[in-house]
């Protein structure tokens, strides 16, 4: 399956390979004019990566957060500003903003293209900080394929034997059926995943197992009807169960808390497309997904009661896209549809429809005007039912200097609109002290209330900001460029600049009689991320390479760095007096790691066999205020900078037999408190069998 | 001759208590414990409970609702029997910081929170404006981000602004300035990831330092 390739082939993408994310049209990679990387079958692979977290934990310049699942921080915003895409359309269920990307399998998938930099002029909200796109498998060789792989772990001891009590498991189970009839393509697979999840038992040292099953089935069917039409269809069903029984210590109160929660995820996604000749295209997309999260957990104290979360979303879109080609231009107008649906018992009332619709267009222009230069500038009109409209326009060019050097740059507007828990949140935690988080159209109403009642002991400045949310804007800019040295090292790099208006963020706007405090959201932090990322990919041998990647990341909230250069931010000695911060100890937005970086080295023969390592780091990330000031400095609370070594190797035998071990966390490094899902040292074995 | 005997009074109380400290320099004084400690102009005091956590219900955790009476003249707790005297400057109770006048005491106590730092402050602002407490507001503001602190629901913890300092008017008239150093036992807030038992017992032990000009002047 991956025996028979030059280990160059797989190192350096070729430049002829053809994108689809950058511009919404089927694009030579050479011939991209914005930042894009690609993760490819292979490396996913080699990798011995399962879910989509674990192989875009490797890539640089990507960040996995913890906290309401595994998300995603590219060019440091957070996961809310980056859209995941399913075959081009969005995927949906998002909690505090966080789309968990365990919930995602990528082990029957074709590639992960990934474009960094506001992508909004082409995909609307959400495509802020970037765009990643899983694209399934599309392949019409006929093959029937299987995959078993068993992993182990003992995070306390470290090294452990597979059959010993107390050991950490998962398991996977794959199979994979390619057929066609007549023209069609049938490609249908199926995905079991069992993880004992490890999780840290809040504030203590202890772990706790959460046996969490993930299924994944997905059926695509891939139907030429002739030369001039096509008809695609895919069908993804993902299905999560975590089982939860762990003790909680609620003030010196312990009762067990058992229960399940359940993700179902389903992805219906039909695209037929027309060539009305060579040079025009036209294209109807028609997509629905179906999110339900749901979370019921008992009390062993409290019989009687249960706590009840859900959380459904729908998402329907229609979109219609249509590519004319005049000489040296492409020209790509489309337009779409979407109603975008929400229930949650985290608002009034679960049985309440939240909706919205979306009616929007988009053209863009790539103007080839030699074979150095090209210019694409796109536009995107998105007009929101509930709040503000959002234009977005962009503007990129990529030219060869020469055979060795090509420089690309690009400015775009991306912006993200305010979702549903924005706007209809109406949460009150009564086990820490009571305060309250509202959704800003909902804060209004309650606050008035309250205030009526006399339940309000004091109404804050804030709370007269509340009345319009309006979707966050950002504007970003990224120069970069490959260099080849000669044809066995080649250098990515790029520069990164993101401006951010009015991002949302929660502030207290009243007071309850009680001291509680409510929280709403608020357009009110100007913030900016800016960096630089290098990818050095060496082929030092026929069969050994080396890779490198490489992050630098500076963020500022900028009211925070305006009053700390006027010298209006004090912090703390070790001796708690106080004096005044100086500007380099300002730390930026919470959960950012300065450095990042990965080195892969890989062998591999043309016998089947390869053997790889990967060192990832990532520096410290500041977490919480410590001195008192309200923002983050250096002597405020961060978790410590870290390394993860990987390794994995495998052999293809006769072309049908895979076998491949790996060993993940190598170090077993583990932080209980800022890492709570960094499980320890775990080893595995996969075996795959083809059938064609 | 009043003044000076005061004065007197003063230097002697700052001579003695130095002396307790030099004594209780060869003591290994326990980091969570009370503590008052003398270095030149500054004394600060460590671990004042200011009616701590006796239990929590249903709105949440509680204490005996009892004051601590602090004295910046003499350096030490004053009895809560002398609650209605001038004998206290400061009373300490949860997040609430009491002068001795308006609804609090019958002294002529005043105070208003300085943005700066403690050592900066040298002479007290000649427009500055002494608030008294007039209950339930107090001359030393309350509430998050208002007076001397932050506090945050989410991670349940309360956190003393640097950079704040508290700019008294004694119960005798006399002034002083007051930089609140921490609000948790060990003049150590915890982490954000401690438990909730230990945020919420640890709380409400004050450290905090403060100069006190005995001879009737705004200058440090």
């Amino acid at each position: 399956m991956f025996a028979q390739q030059d280990t160059a082939s797989t190192l350096f993408s070729s430049m002829d390979e053809v994108v689809v994310t950058a511009s919404k049209t089927a694009t030579k990679l050479g011939n991209v004019t914005s930042p894009i990387s690609i993760i490819t079958k292979k490396n996913i692979q080699q990798a011995g990566s399962l879910r989509l977290k674990d192989i875009l934990q490797e890539q640089a310049g990507l960040s996995i957060t913890n906290g309401f699942g595994a998300g995603i921080q590219m060019q440091g915003l957070n996961p809310d500003y980056t859209l995941i895409l399913l075959n081009g359309a969005p995927l949906v269920g998002r909690t505090a903003g966080v789309l968990d990307l365990n919930r995602i399998g990528i082990t029957n998938i074709k590639k992960i293209e990934i474009v960094k930099g506001p992508s909004s002029s082409l995909y609307g909200s959400e495509a802020m900080a970037g765009v990643i796109n899983i694209i399934t498998d599309n392949t019409s060789e006929k093959k029937i394929q299987f995959g078993a792989r068993y992993g182990f772990g003992n995070p306390n001891l470290g090294w452990s034997s597979p059959l010993a009590k107390n050991v950490f498991k998962n398991s996977d189970l794959n199979f994979l059926l390619i057929t066609k009839y007549k023209k069609a393509t049938f490609n249908f697979s199926s995905n079991a995943f069992y993880v004992d999840a490890i999780s840290f038992r809040p504030y203590s040292s202890e772990r706790l197992t959460q046996p969490i099953w993930r299924f994944t089935n997905q059926l695509s069917i891939s139907a030429p009807i002739n030369d001039k039409n096509n008809f695609t269809f895919l069908v993804r069903n993902g299905y999560d169960q975590i089982k939860q029984n762990f003790a909680v210590n609620n003030i010196g109160e312990v009762s067990t808390s058992y229960g399940k929660e359940t993700n179902n995820d389903l992805n219906i996604n039909s695209t037929y497309k027309h060539s009305f000749n060579e040079n025009i295209k036209s294209s109807l997309n028609v997509y629905a997904t179906f999110y339900r999260g749901y979370q019921k957990l008992n009390f062993s104290n409290k019989p009687d009661s249960s706590y009840i979360d859900e959380f459904r979303q729908n998402l329907y879109r229609a979109e219609n896209q249509n590519d004319f080609k005049f000489k040296n231009m492409l020209v790509t107008i489309g337009a779409g549809f979407i109603v975008d649906q929400a229930y949650s018992t985290r608002y009034d009332n679960v049985e309440s429809k939240k909706q919205n619709q979306i009616l929007y267009a988009f053209a863009q222009h790539e103007w080839t005007l030699s074979k150095k230069l090209i210019f694409t500038t796109g536009v995107r009109y998105d007009h929101n039912k509930i709040f503000a409209a959002a234009f977005s326009p962009k503007f990129s060019f990529r030219y060869i200097a020469n055979k060795a050097v090509t420089i690309k740059g690009s400015i775009g507007r991306g912006f993200k609109a305010p979702d549903f828990r924005q706007l209809y949140l109406n949460f009150t935690n009564n086990a820490a002290g009571g305060y309250s988080v509202l959704g800003s159209i909902d804060a209004v109403k309650i606050i008035q209330q309250m205030q009526t009642l006399g339940q309000l002991s004091e109404i804050k400045d804030d709370y007269n900001k509340l009345n319009n949310l309006k979707p966050e804007f950002s504007t970003g800019i990224n120069i970069g460029g490959t260099v080849f040295f000669n044809k066995n090292i080649q250098l990515d790099f790029n520069g990164f600049r993101n401006d951010i208006e009015g991002l949302i963020d929660v502030r207290q706007v009243a007071t309850k009689v009680n001291g509680a405090q409510i929280f709403s959201y608020i357009n009110i932090k100007n913030a900016f991320t800016q960096g630089l990322e290098f990818d050095l990919k060496f082929k030092a041998t026929k069969t050994i390479s080396v890779s490198t990647g490489y992050q630098f990341l500076q963020t500022a909230d900028k009211d925070e760095l305006t009053n700390i250069k006027a010298g209006k931010v004090y912090t703390r000695n070790a001796d708690g007096t106080s004096r005044i911060l100086l500007n380099n100890e300002y730390m930026g937005l919470a959960n950012r790691s300065k450095h990042m970086g990965n080195v892969k080295i890989s062998y591999e023969n043309k016998h089947g066999l390869f053997i790889n390592t990967r060192l990832i780091y990532k520096s410290s990330w500041y977490v919480g205020d410590r001195d008192g000031n309200g923002l983050l400095n250096t002597n405020d609370e961060k978790g410590e900078g870290y390394f993860l070594i990987n390794f994995a190797a495998g052999k293809t035998i006769n072309k049908k037999l895979n076998i491949n071990i790996g060993m993940d966390n190598v170090s077993n490094y583990q932080d209980v408190n800022y890492l709570p899902n960094l499980s320890g040292r775990m080893t595995y074995l996969s075996i795959n069998y083809t059938l064609k | 001759m009043k003044k000076s005997t005061l004065g007197i009074l003063a230097i002697a109380a700052l001579i003695f208590n130095a002396c307790k400290n030099d004594e209780t320099n060869n003591v290994v004084v326990n980091p969570n414990d009370y503590n008052v400690a003398v270095s030149g102009k500054i004394v600060t005091v460590k671990n004042l409970p200011a009616d701590t956590i006796v239990g929590v219900g249903a709105m949440g955790p509680y204490g005996a609702g009892k004051y601590t009476f602090f004295s910046l003249g003499t350096n030490s707790k004053i009895a809560s029997t002398d609650s209605a005297t001038s004998n206290w400057d400061l009373a300490f109770a949860g997040n609430t910081i009491r002068i001795n006048n308006g609804t609090s005491g019958p002294g002529n106590g005043g105070a208003f929170v300085y943005v700066g730092t403690f050592d900066g402050l040298t002479t007290i602002p000649a427009d500055s404006t002494f608030r008294i407490d007039n209950a339930p507001n107090y001359a030393i503001t309350k509430g998050s981000g208002k007076g001397w602190y932050n506090y945050d629901g989410p991670t349940n913890l309360l956190t003393a602004i640097p950079g704040r300092v508290l700019v008294i008017r004694t119960a005798n008239g006399k002034y002083a300035k007051v930089e609140i150093l921490n609000y948790y036992k060990g003049n150590t807030t915890p982490l954000s990831t401690a438990s909730d038992n230990v945020k919420i017992y640890d709380s409400r032990y004050y450290s905090f330092r403060y100069t006190y000009q005995a001879d009737g002047t705004t200058t440090f």
